[in-house]
């Protein structure tokens, strides 16, 4: 209390190293939360959502070989679920993918399912699976009711599920082979 | 690349940039093309069997209209409503909130369901609640916290110094001086 008086005349003269460097440090970290915030909503559209966690949306939809596939069918075994049309560029580049995947399972690996997603014309599926060797079931989903429930926003949109159902990854907007990795070594499945 | 395919196909191949994630350079060219695919799609749309509209007395049928203007069309980049949008996936939301308010449904679990799979990204006008507050609180507490720092920091300093004190101060200026007697102004 007593030297306030001295401190008072001698505080102007001298201010502390640490609060003149302040301002521009708390200036410096609000450019950088502005920046970091400005340039990652472009990383996390492709990855990521609500679904991430919690149990799969179960459905029963019928393949284009007339052979209807439910989700609970398949409960043991990871599932990678990939919404397509076959008027999207995208699905064409990544369908080798899936193709090369499909191949590499045995019966007790992953299974693979296609859904389709605003498909214009079956007859142009039909066409795409055959064009890319597909030879997983593809299924219908009328109404759209299914890519709903999965939040698909647009396509190509693929879901890793794991063994117990749970979704673990998303991916939106074309696979690569190092993205599809990454969706399968979540639910436990040897990359590509 | 990919932003690059679509147009030139055909109306319905750019359609398929118009619904991925990643956005498109040819943007205004995409958009004309984009006029001409809807036009398609709903053509195409037309012969398939469409599922008959639910008809809602004009309570419920309000209250799915007040809905579906509150909710994002998920694939629109524009942030149009479902009730504003024409691509499928919105008919197909208007759908399922009419659907579900004839099922009883409150507002909040249409909303619910909505945001549980699309995320809050979907809801036009968030909750106010959770982590939302910060974003509602934030600008007021950064208000409070700014006001309290300046009166902290106006007391500490006490009563402003006259200007004339800032004046005198200042070397004494030949050049400065005879502008303030040529302009006649200059204070005292």
């Amino acid at each position: 209390m007593t030297d306030t008086p001295s401190t008072q005349t001698a505080q102007p003269k001298s201010v502390p190293t640490w609060r003149r460097a302040l301002p521009p440090l708390i200036a410096a970290a609000l450019v950088g939360v502005l920046g970091y915030t400005l340039l990652n909503p472009a990383k996390n559209v492709t990855t990521g959502g609500p679904l991430i966690g919690k149990p799969a949306p179960a459905f029963t939809l019928t393949s284009l070989d007339e052979v209807p596939v439910s989700l609970a069918s398949l409960k043991g075994r990871p599932v990678v679920l990939n919404f397509w049309a076959s008027w999207c560029g995208p699905c064409r580049e990544e369908a080798p993918l899936f193709r090369e995947l499909g191949a590499q399972q045995t019966a007790n690996g992953a299974a693979i399912l296609g859904i389709l997603f605003q498909e214009t014309k079956e007859q142009n599926a039909r066409d795409f699976i055959k064009e890319y060797a597909l030879a997983y079931p593809n299924l219908r989903d009328p109404g759209i009711n299914t890519g709903v429930d999965y939040g698909v926003s647009g396509i190509p949109e693929t879901v890793f599920i794991d063994r117990a159902g749970i979704v673990q990854h998303m991916d939106r907007g074309g696979l690569t082979r190092e993205r599809l990795n990454v969706g399968l070594k979540k639910i436990g499945v040897k990359g590509l | 690349m990919r932003g690059g395919v679509g147009c030139r196909l055909s109306a319905v191949e750019a359609n398929s940039n118009r619904l991925t994630v990643k956005p498109s350079k040819r943007r205004k060219h995409l958009a004309s093309c984009l006029l001409t695919s809807v036009f398609c799609l709903s053509l195409a749309h037309a012969t398939a069997p469409a599922t008959l509209p639910l008809t809602l007395p004009p309570a419920q049928e309000g209250r799915a209209v007040a809905i579906q203007r509150n909710l994002r069309c998920p694939l629109c980049d524009t942030g149009e409503s479902i009730a504003d949008s024409r691509s499928d996936i919105s008919v197909k939301m208007r759908s399922s909130v009419r659907e579900q308010i004839a099922d009883g449904r409150s507002d909040s679990e249409i909303y619910t369901f909505f945001s549980q799979r699309y995320g809050n990204f979907v809801l036009l006008d968030p909750p106010k609640t959770g982590r939302n507050l910060l974003l509602w609180g934030a600008p007021l507490l950064a208000l409070g916290g700014g006001g309290a720092a300046l009166w902290a920091f106006l007391r500490r300093r006490g009563p402003a110094p006259a200007p004339d004190a800032a004046q005198d101060a200042e070397p004494y200026d030949s050049y400065l001086d005879q502008v303030r007697r040529d302009t006649g102004g200059g204070g005292t």
